[in-house]
């Protein structure tokens, strides 16, 4: 491993990213910031064509000849079943942030919209904003790029590597080296980057929920810090397993509590509203879904342009720093199954639960707001962490499904960072598909580590600039290997 | 002209240089693929 020069950089890469975030925490946000700004504010266009595009490619792909082909060998069968195949992949591609996000997403896009509409129609349009952020674009990202690794490493035999695509189509030239290269590196770096920053913040939720439920006000670092221990001793045994085991195990837990949890809020809570909401949004996200997708704002006032870059943009572009570390482990787990099904398994079955999701916790947010006029949205102001633990509050066993909601957001932040261990070893010694346990060992103290490092600076805005930084090039990467994989599946055909 | 600008116009040509590589590599033909 110490022999690759590869993984050498991206470890020196990464670790000066840390260091400057304890030393100048200000500096390096504000550096983060500025570009994030600069890009936003004139390539805004790019970023939603390219993710529009995806989407598109990714439809056409599913119903057209090209989906008849396997990912793998014509005789393949797929490794999983197709529960756990969903489960494993949902948990990789969203986890704690559906958790984070169910109630108070939907309630910060509310209290945008209703300053220009009526609070009905306010709540209508923040349900459909959050189901677009959370839908079938955010999982073309993922499909589309999972789908590239997974035809070229299991059907053409190629390295797992996010450079293999350019090597495979355009040959061993010095172009495809040093683009490859700086692709597998540029990967490497929004991994650990991204899941260090997901470590922290499931940290910092969990601890809100803690607090929570015990009546802790301002239990500072120790509390943190104990969380983060507990995380590291969960996550090195299932690093010690297969993934087979250990992975689809805790996937289906984690799955299990939260599908358990909105089940319950739908039944103990106003069941018709919320019933009525997930209908009404499926229709709406269906008709509306694809020509949002080009939506830029360009003509709306500052406020607006400003909503637009901070949750809809920057969401797209979480979901590109993603794309690397959830598109690998989707393909890994996806051998054996046809183009079809894994692009309609990996987009529809995620979207619609992401609806049933939203409309649950998001309707349960509107209404305490429009019928029982609680203070959830000055909650929201004050501690956004706590948002989902104020709505578990107004239900009945508030403790158990407090609880529950803190062990659904560990678990997932386990997955996380087990699958992000595998993809790592996967990536540095050159795509072994099997890595061995020291690496993936190795690979999990390094995350813990950049995750300590996050909690103990304390600063979830450079983190989250950080990793916006390490996304911006994969768009124009993703984009690439995706033209790589159409010109080899035409290649394939005729 | 400020630095922020030079930086956005740099990327402006950046990413519509990008459109057309990719385009021209798509059609390429003497791919070893």
């Amino acid at each position: 491993m110490l022999k690759n020069p590869l993984l050498l950089i991206a470890l020196a890469l990464t670790g000066f990213v840390a260091l400057w975030g304890i030393i100048d925490t200000a500096g390096l946000t504000g550096f983060s910031a500025m570009l994030t700004s600069l890009l936003f504010t004139s390539r805004s266009w790019f970023i939603m064509l390219s993710v529009s595009l995806l989407l598109i490619v990714s439809i056409w792909l599913a119903f057209s000849p090209y989906g008849k082909i396997k990912l793998g060998q014509d005789d393949d069968e797929p490794e999983f079943s197709t529960v756990s195949w969903l489960t494993m992949l949902f948990a990789a591609g969203m986890g704690v942030g559906l958790l984070f996000w169910g109630t108070a997403e939907p309630l910060s896009h509310f209290k945008v919209i209703r300053n220009y509409t009526d609070n009905f129609r306010a709540a209508e349009q923040a349900l459909f904003i959050t189901n677009f952020h959370w839908g079938l674009h955010a999982w073309a990202i993922y499909a589309v790029t999972g789908l590239v690794m997974a035809y070229f490493s299991f059907r053409k035999g190629c390295p797992n590597l996010v450079s293999a695509p350019m090597k495979a189509v355009f040959g061993h030239r010095r172009w495809t080296k040093s683009v490859g290269w700086m692709s597998d590196l540029l990967a490497i770096y929004a991994i650990a980057i991204g899941i260090g920053g997901s470590i922290a913040m499931g940290v910092f939720q969990i601890q809100s929920g803690v607090e929570s439920l015990f009546g802790l006000s301002d239990s500072g670092l120790w509390l943190a810090v104990a969380i983060f221990a507990v995380l590291c001793v969960a996550y090195i045994s299932p690093l010690m397993v297969d993934l087979s085991k250990g992975m689809a195990t805790l996937s289906n837990i984690a799955m299990a509590i939260a599908g358990g949890l909105m089940i319950f809020v739908l039944l103990a809570g106003p069941t018709f509203f919320m019933m009525s909401g997930i209908i009404g949004s499926i229709g709406d996200y269906f008709f509306r879904a694809i020509p949002h997708g080009f939506k830029t704002y360009t003509f709306f006032d500052e406020e607006v342009i400003t909503w637009f870059q901070s949750w809809t943009l920057t969401f797209m572009v979480w979901w590109f720093a993603w794309a690397p570390f959830v598109g690998v482990f989707i393909a890994r787990i996806s051998k054996g199954r046809t183009i079809r099904e894994y692009l309609l398994g990996v987009m529809i079955v995620p979207t619609f639960f992401s609806i049933f999701w939203f409309g649950v916790f998001g309707s349960i947010g509107f209404f305490e707001v429009l019928r029982l006029d609680a203070a959830i949205l000055d909650a929201l102001n004050t501690n956004i962490n706590d948002i989902t633990f104020f709505v578990l509050r107004y239900m009945p066993l508030s403790h158990l499904t407090s609880l529950a909601t803190i062990l659904a957001a560990f678990l997932f932040v386990v997955t996380s960072v087990v699958s992000a261990s595998f993809v790592l070893s996967m990536f540095a010694p050159g795509g072994d598909l099997n890595p061995p346990t020291n690496t993936k060992l190795i690979w999990g103290a390094i995350l813990g580590a950049l995750g300590l490092v996050m909690i103990l600076s304390n600063s979830i805005d450079a983190v989250k600039s950080i990793i916006g930084l390490a996304a911006l090039p994969f768009i124009f990467i993703v984009l690439l290997i995706v033209m790589c994989l159409l010109k080899a599946l035409k290649s394939e055909v005729t | 002209m400020s630095l922020a600008n030079v930086i956005d116009t740099f990327l402006n040509v950046w990413v519509f240089a990008f459109i057309g590589i990719l385009i021209w590599l798509y059609f390429k033909k003497d791919s070893d693929g």
